[in-house]
């Protein structure tokens, strides 16, 4: 056995051992040995994914013994070792955390059991190579995360409700997978992914269409893409934090490995209109998920809408990339694909830190209301500096990662321009307006997320006695936070070994897409270069430097803490803070049209006279349009449909016999 | 003048032309349009005189004078003299909130460039990449006409689907004939003159000139 | 990196820092002259930083090391993109370290750190004023990266100094359409977010109309001087970034000391008449109300959306 399965076997091994001793131990024992277990599990799987990428692979396992008729499949290439590696680095802080976070209320026989048993099948989606092991790992994922979804679902109803989206929309997608891999399947010789890729070009052209779409709904609901991603901001907050980190910084990712893996690599790649069809796809999801985080006042609920924005932002890019490999430009599809596999693993690092730092403030203040927090980071410094970081990594600042990602994403979009073919020039400023205006709004939604959650004074008497969370919980955030960093200083270490997972999309990649010299990346087409250690770097410099020039001049270094100035105001309450709700009240305006907020405005009068106002009570509500319009009306007529066929089912055994001997004779004239 | 400096000069006067036809979309003060139409059936002239420059033919010439005439000072100075007395001054209320319909004129531009080539089969000179630009600000003009409320925006809209129709013309042949050009324009008059007069009825019986109150004379 | 590259880079920090508080001086006064008052002399912003440097330091009672680190990395990011802009030469080997993209976010950095600053203090008029920037921030984002979009198409490269010397090779471009769209529409953006008239105006003391001077009403003393220097590098860079843009002629494409020396010459002339446009402008247009603000943005946006699809129809 090669070192790479052996990494594979101790993943699986680890997790096993994890749901066992999650059955068999009680109190603190549990939590930390499915911690740790969790935790060695996510350790391997990474190891094992870098082994691969950095060219010892890939890794193939036969298990035939295992599911009858088809047997276990595991073939782990350098494309399916990107997604391993972003789950593992979500899943090793997660479950370090998740040993401090879990002792509130979580360390349940059930939850704690399920809990290895997901990053076990997060690890293993990526490396199924055939379809019936992908189908299985893919129920596996599906069923274990439901549980955890459902895990407080005695506390809360609303996490019964979450629980029942998730579990629909997780069967709608399961559902239009098998059906388009079984087509798939049917049409090749064998259901090995190696036998699907070598008839995959040789279908009909309507036959690969059908999958591929069927593929799009079908990984793309698992994705969160608008209009499939009702679920997701149900989901993802009524989960326990830990878990929420897991499902968007590492679960969502494998609906786009899907899409990948599909359609650019056992298909093949398609006509232009795939390409075009993916990217207006990303781009709705983008604006889409990105309005709805600006007005959210769930912090939970907004993170939720921005992994919609995410995976928006990856669609987008491969769907550039299909649309540069259709019209015969695969070196311009390698730079657009190595933004989406850049962005995927530093979306995991950031979204995964945003979420661990969301679930400590649940822990310590028992809200995810905005409007009631505030003041957070005077009580709880370490969690309040982490999600600064992680905030500033989602808003592409520099010097953190999400910066590099997008500037590979906008710079691939820009570079297809000086092609004469008419779709790019038509779809391409498109997708840079967009993007940009994802960009813009997701520094507001961010700046509100951390500036009135953790900035100013606390709003509410539960937040007023907040206190830092424990150091496991700690060391799951700082991880990351680091994680963070140190991807946006030294991308190119990352950079170098993507090229592998790149080839293994040979319709998406050619020549030399994106290179680093020294410490400066250059892509191909349109030039430019950034090197992101420089200006990180230089800006950390920078920073330092100036308080010593300041002293160096004279200047004092000592600050007197004084009262707020206020222009003048004398008396300072919390209540005079703007909130979250005012703070995204002018953008919520200029986009009023897309949200239609529904306002509520009551003054009440004093008794004695009308022209004293007693109160005035303002309620803004934004419900997401997709599902009022869009789901609420299916729903009802799906309810409609069940009423009516329950006179066909209506428990007479009778009946039952003779529907089957209807069946049997029907049978029978068909095959006539 | 060389033949470069001349298709420059074209391509700057078309995209001026253009730039009108969302400096209309963009503002709500009636007066700030007409301006913007002005400036725009100045644009048209000079793309009719610059391919008469270049083809050394007096017909688009004389024809850039007229419309030189017509749509820069006439139509404008009209409409101006309109807005005074109507005490109207700004289209308050429109169907669609200005960014969205900037935004729907940019998509329909890019929409124009995708279909358009198919279509006419153009050659690939500068005065025949530029149709697609003409086209875009007749479409530029249905979307304004479309979306606006007041008699005035009516009329500016029905002005841009006319110099977008009259600049197809002239970048294609060069200019239609000289009296089918006239015609035209004296059709443009009356077309101003009639809607003068209807705003000044509908002032009277409603008071203002906001069109969905013709609704009212179905029943 | 070469050693004269950097002595470049060197030269354009110190120039820029010198000479941006002149730079608000001198529009001050020609505000003041226009409009028919005496005004204080150019050099006035320099003896106010100077005279704030040597005053305590003050820190309001429940902010945090968000509100402390802000002035230094709204300074910082300021001074970055001064590294890697060609205001006096384009043979700055460091401009390869980022290119107008990289310029984009750095400015966004700043920007983010002085709304979160705005908020720390928890004060109302902070908040209203940090709510505003980032509006204006997030809708001029997708009309800069848009009109970069559309210069960097014409260069075939992102690179500002490629693009710079595209313009210096071949200076007939700029009178395309698509260029001259892709100024206005810059234009419309360095107005909103360096906050001048009319998106903001800079020298209101009436709290409600304000954006960026009610984010910094808290700081006070040495702390206000760095935010104050930053504001004004942050304008010098965006004239700087139009005059080189648009009309780049002067800038020198070596590091020989004579053209550096005319190099620094012409741009500090080109950024003094800017400056005596801009001011000369102001002084004739009004505020506009908040919620016209998305309307001048988004007109900005649809000028860049033109100026790319402008050269698919036009030469």
């Amino acid at each position: 056995m090669s070192a790479g399965t052996w990494g594979l076997a101790f993943a699986a091994a680890a997790g096993g051992i994890g749901t066992i001793a999650a059955l068999v131990t009680v109190g603190p024992t549990r939590r930390w040995l499915v911690g740790i277990l969790s935790g060695l599990s996510a350790a391997a799987g990474g190891a094992t994914a870098i082994l691969v990428l950095v060219g010892h692979g890939p890794v193939t396992v036969h298990l035939p013994q295992i599911l009858p008729l088809a047997g276990v499949e595991l073939n782990l290439d350098a494309l399916g070792a990107v997604f391993v590696l972003a789950v593992a680095i979500v899943a090793l802080p997660a479950s370090i955390y998740g040993i401090g976070y879990t002792a509130h209320g979580l360390n349940r026989r059930s939850v704690q059991a399920m809990y290895p048993l997901f990053i076990v099948s997060l690890l293993l989606v990526p490396a199924a190579a055939s379809v019936s092991t992908l189908l299985l790992l893919w129920e596996a994922m599906a069923l274990t995360s439901l549980v955890l979804v459902a895990a407080e679902h005695r506390e809360r109803s609303e996490v019964r409700e979450a629980a029942w989206w998730y579990g629909s929309m997780s069967h709608l997608s399961m559902i239009a997978i098998l059906m388009a891999l079984v087509v798939f399947a049917g049409h090749a010789p064998g259901e090995t992914f190696e036998a699907l890729r070598m008839s995959g070009r040789h279908l009909s052209s309507s036959t690969r269409s059908f999958v591929f779409v069927l593929s799009l709904v079908g990984f793309g609901t698992k994705a969160g893409v608008v209009p499939l991603h009702v679920w997701l901001p149900r989901a993802h907050p009524e989960a326990p934090s830990h878990v929420s980190a897991l499902m968007s910084g590492a679960m969502v990712n494998l609906g786009i490995y899907g899409v990948l893996r599909v359609t650019w690599d056992l298909l093949g790649g398609g006509p232009i209109w795939w390409g075009i069809t993916v990217l207006f796809v990303g781009v709705t999801s983008a604006l889409f998920g990105i309005l709805h985080a600006l007005v959210a006042r769930d912090l939970k609920r907004l993170l939720a809408y921005s992994t919609s924005e995410n995976m928006g932002l990856i669609l987008v890019a491969v769907g550039a990339a299909g649309i540069y490999s259709s019209s015969g430009n695969p070196m311009l599809a390698g730079v657009a694909i190595t933004a989406a596999l850049l962005h995927i693993v530093n979306h995991a690092a950031f979204k995964g830190l945003l979420f661990l730092g969301a679930g400590s403030v649940v822990a310590a203040t028992g809200t995810r209301d905005l409007d009631r927090m505030g003041g957070l980071l005077a009580r709880m410094p370490v969690t309040g500096a982490a999600f600064a970081v992680g905030s500033l990594a989602i808003m592409a600042l520099p010097p953190f990662n999400g910066f590099v990602s997008e500037w590979l994403l906008l710079k691939s979009l820009v570079q297809g321009l000086p092609a004469s073919s008419v779709a790019i020039s038509v779809t391409m400023p498109i997708a840079v307006g967009a993007v940009a205006l994802t960009g813009g709004l997701a520094a507001a939604a961010f700046a509100k997320a951390f500036g009135t959650g953790f900035l100013a004074r606390p709003r509410s008497p539960q937040v007023e006695a907040a206190a830092e969370v424990g150091g496991t919980m700690q060391t799951g955030m700082v991880s990351l936070a680091v994680a963070c960093l140190g991807l946006g200083l030294a991308p190119f270490a990352l950079l170098d070994v993507l090229r592998r997972a790149g080839a293994a999309l040979p319709s998406l990649w050619g020549g030399e897409p994106v290179r680093s010299v020294g410490v400066t990346l250059h892509t191909g087409g349109l030039t430019g270069s950034l090197s992101p250690l420089f200006i990180g770097g230089g800006l950390i410099l920078l920073v330092v430097l100036i308080p010593v020039v300041l002293r160096l001049l004279g200047v004092a270094g000592r600050r007197r803490v004084a009262e707020n100035w206020g222009s003048g105001r004398s008396l300072q309450t919390a209540r005079m803070e703007y909130t979250a709700t005012s703070f995204a009240e002018p953008l919520q305006r200029v986009f009023d049209d897309v949200l239609r907020p529904e306002f509520d405005l009551a003054v009440t009068h004093t008794a004695e006279s009308r022209y004293y106002v007693e109160a005035v009570r303002y309620r803004v509500g934004i419900v997401d349009g997709f599902e009022t319009h869009v789901y609420r009306p299916l729903i009802r007529v799906a309810k409609r449909w069940g009423e009516m066929s329950r006179w066909v089912q209506n428990g007479s055994i009778h009946r039952y016999l003779a529907y089957l001997f209807v069946a049997l004779l029907i049978v029978l004239l068909v095959s006539q | 003048m060389t033949d470069s400096a001349l298709s420059q000069l074209l391509g700057l006067a078309i995209g001026t032309a253009l730039v009108c036809a969302y400096v209309v979309l963009w503002r709500s003060r009636l007066i700030s349009i007409v301006r913007a139409i002005a400036v725009q059936g100045a644009a048209v002239a000079v793309v009719a005189l610059t391919l008469g420059l270049h083809e050394h033919s007096v017909e688009p010439v004389a024809a850039a004078v007229g419309v030189f005439a017509l749509k820069a000072v006439i139509i404008p100075m009209l409409l101006a003299r309109w807005i005074r007395q109507s005490e109207e001054l700004r289209e308050v209320d429109p169907l669609i909130n200005i960014p969205a319909s900037l935004l729907a004129g940019g998509l329909l531009t890019l929409f124009v460039y995708a279909t358009a080539r198919q279509v006419a089969n153009l050659g690939s000179d500068s005065a025949s990449r530029a149709v697609p630009a003409a086209i875009a600000i007749v479409m530029l003009g249905l979307l304004v006409m479309t979306i606006r409320r007041k008699a005035v925006t009516q009329v500016a809209g029905f002005l841009l689907l006319e110099n977008g129709i009259a600049l197809v013309a002239f970048l294609t042949t060069s200019g239609l004939p000289l009296l089918i050009e006239l015609g035209g324009a004296l059709d443009l008059l009356l077309v101003v003159l009639v809607l003068h007069v209807l705003a000044g009825r509908m002032v009277s019986a409603f008071g203002a000139t906001d069109l969905n109150q013709l609704q009212e004379l179905r029943d | 990196m070469t050693v004269p590259a950097a002595v470049g880079a060197l030269i354009q920090v110190t120039l820029v820092i010198a000479v941006a508080p002149i730079l608000t001086g001198l529009m001050r006064a020609t505000r003041a002259k226009l409009e028919g008052r005496a005004g204080p002399s150019v050099v006035q912003p320099w003896r106010d930083i100077r005279k704030l440097l040597h005053k305590e330091r003050i820190k309001p009672e429940y902010s945090g090391w968000v509100f402390l680190l802000a002035p230094r990395v709204l300074l910082a990011s300021g001074l970055m993109v001064v590294v890697l802009v060609p205001l006096i030469t384009t043979a700055t080997a460091l401009g390869g370290s980022g290119d107008l993209f990289a310029v984009v976010y750095l400015v966004l950095l700043g920007t983010v750190f002085l709304v979160l600053a705005g908020l720390d203090p928890g004060t109302a008029f902070g908040g209203m004023g940090a709510s505003r920037a980032i509006t204006v921030a997030a809708l001029a984002e997708p009309a800069f990266l848009l009109a970069i979009f559309a210069l960097s198409v014409r260069a075939g490269s992102s690179s500002l100094a490629t693009i710079v010397d595209s313009v210096l090779a071949e200076p007939r471009s700029l009178a395309s359409p698509g260029s001259l769209l892709a100024l206005a529409a810059v234009s419309v953006v360095v107005l909103a977010e360096s906050g001048r008239l009319p998106v903001d105006n800079p020298s209101t003391h009436l709290e409600l109309t304000m954006i960026h001077e009610s984010m910094v009403l808290e700081y006070a003393g040495p702390d206000l001087a760095v935010v104050e220097l930053a504001s004004q590098v942050r304008l010098t860079i965006f004239l700087g970034l139009i005059a080189n843009l648009f009309a780049p002629w002067g800038i020198a494409v070596t590091t020989h000391p004579a053209d550096l020396a005319i190099g620094t010459g012409v741009v500090v002339a080109k950024l003094a008449l800017l400056g005596v446009v801009i001011a000369t402008f102001e002084v004739f247009v009004a505020k506009m109300r908040l919620f016209r603000v998305p309307e001048l943005l988004t007109a900005a946006f649809i000028l860049a959306f033109l100026a790319i699809t402008m050269s698919f129809f036009l030469t």
